[in-house]
């Protein structure tokens, strides 16, 4: 079963997790993406594919060379 | 008032022995000073003051007295040598279909180097999956057999082939592009002095603008990234920088940026130069603001940590649907952490290099609008693959201004006779 598939739950307030519009900083820039957050407390779950996918590519964009 | 702000060395212009330098301050101007027992005097402006030195060129150490000794002189790398090979040039022919006034490899006529001598060499000098190497002469589309090199150089292992050319055959003959891009050319560098005849005719001898303008089109029909190359020389092409880079932005994706060399005097040159013929890196950075202004902001441009920040700065952007630029990196740069030349090669090669197919597809989303919101993850990561741009600047040493701390940090080397040679000190010219 992928990440995606995968119904998680916060761990702080056992709700489970719905896919929600985040923004988040990074290097100076602002960004937005869909992500499973916690609707309580609005913990985010940054999946291992998206963490070795999507923002290890935009790590390596913006690192100053 | 004269202050000594830096002790150095470098070379006798007349002899090309290495001699003891100093950075002199006179007021807001630096000058690269010294003095050749049998030759004399000689100075050079290096810096006029229109940045803070210092703080561009950040804590670097001297040249330590016993270190760097056999600089120039034994050149290939030794093992004092304190940057990697980010790019390696290879020249494949002394021939050229210009005759140029400026010309860093002195070219014009002489014999094309063999095939079967290039093939060995670009074996000899490729670290597979990791190279990237220049083809360069010389005017390298002189030779029928370009394609057939390129291939070699793939098939030798290396990651990456930049063709260095002044883009005559390329507008001239869509076929040999095609050729070269099947081939696995990955990116250009185009000499491209300006946006009118007046500049070419002075440095080129000959009306230019409407050949480069097909060169870059040719190349577009081929996904090959196109980067120009201005030879920057004062008098002639100072006001037009800024002409240059708006130039480059309209074409965006096949122009992947702007890579200026202001003029260094090595193999061919007109005239001995005086201060006022130098164009210093500080001036280049002012005349950008001063242009350019609109579309580059000063802290968007950042001293080079592969080579040494005195050799070069960089700035990386997107491109938006309104022709303007989005910086990648703003604010201080710290340049006192000196970046590989493996991490830079990496960097450069992803940015002057366009998607492939399959990536470029994002591209036509572009064209519907789709493409210009930089504000989700996936938009920005598209945008950035398919309209990065550069805007970079690399400033040749001559036997005047040559400074051996800025040389024992270069990172573009010449293949020559198995050895790597800094840039810098294999176009060493004297000047009698």
């Amino acid at each position: 079963m992928s990440d995606k598939e995968r119904r998680w739950k916060c761990g702080k307030c056992s709700q489970e997790l719905v896919q929600q519009k985040v923004v988040f900083n990074y290097l100076g820039h602002t960004f937005s993406h869909d992500l499973p957050a916690c609707p309580d407390c609005g913990q985010v779950f940054i999946s291992k594919e998206l963490a070795e996918g999507r923002i290890a590519e935009l790590e390596e964009e913006l690192e100053d060379k | 008032m004269r202050e000594i702000k830096r002790r150095t060395y470098s070379v006798c212009p007349v002899c090309l022995k290495r001699i003891p330098a100093i950075h002199a301050a006179y007021g807001k101007t630096v000058y690269l000073e010294k003095t050749c027992p049998q030759h004399g005097d000689f100075a050079a402006v290096i810096w006029r003051g229109l940045r803070d030195l210092e703080t561009w060129r950040g804590n670097l150490p001297e040249i330590e007295e016993g270190e760097n000794e056999n600089c120039p002189r034994a050149c290939g790398l030794c093992p004092e040598h304190r940057q990697g090979t980010c790019c390696v040039l290879l020249e494949v022919t002394k021939r050229c279909n210009l005759n140029c006034a400026f010309c860093f490899a002195g070219g014009g006529s002489g014999e094309d180097i063999p095939f079967a001598t290039l093939r060995k060499h670009l074996h000899d000098l490729a670290e597979p999956g990791k190279t990237l190497v220049q083809l360069s002469g010389g005017e390298p589309t002189v030779r029928d057999d370009l394609p057939r090199i390129v291939a070699a150089a793939k098939e030798a292992g290396c990651q990456y082939v930049q063709l260095n050319t002044n883009g005559v055959r390329l507008a001239e003959d869509r076929e040999y592009v095609r050729n070269l891009a099947t081939a696995g050319l990955s990116f250009v560098f185009m000499q491209f002095d300006g946006t009118s005849d007046r500049i070419y005719r002075t440095l080129r001898g000959r009306e230019l603008f409407a050949v480069k303008k097909r060169a870059i089109e040719n190349c577009g029909l081929y996904n090959l990234g196109v980067t120009l190359v201005p030879t920057i020389v004062p008098g002639v092409n100072t006001d037009n920088i800024g002409g240059i880079i708006r130039f480059a932005v309209k074409h965006s994706p096949a122009v992947r940026g702007v890579h200026f060399q202001p003029v260094s005097y090595f193999g061919r040159f007109p005239f001995l130069p005086s201060d006022s013929r130098r164009f210093t890196l500080d001036e280049l950075l002012a005349a950008i603001e001063d242009q350019a202004g609109e579309l580059v902001s000063r802290d968007s441009l950042h001293p080079s940590r592969c080579d040494h920040p005195l050799c070069g700065f960089h700035g990386d952007y997107l491109v938006m649907q309104d022709h303007t630029l989005y910086p990648l990196h703003k604010g201080e740069s710290s340049c006192c952490q000196t970046v590989t030349a493996v991490q830079n090669r990496n960097f450069v090669a992803r940015r002057w290099r366009r998607p492939k197919a399959e990536e470029a597809a994002s591209g036509k989303q572009e064209e519907s609008g789709a493409d210009n919101d930089i504000e989700t993850l996936e938009g920005f990561l598209r945008r950035i693959r398919s309209h990065s741009f550069t805007i970079t600047a690399m400033a040749f040493q001559d036997a005047g201004n040559l400074d051996l701390e800025r040389l024992r940090s270069c990172s573009l080397h010449v293949y020559s006779d198995g050895r790597f040679v800094p840039f810098c000190a294999y176009y060493l010219t004297k000047q009698a």
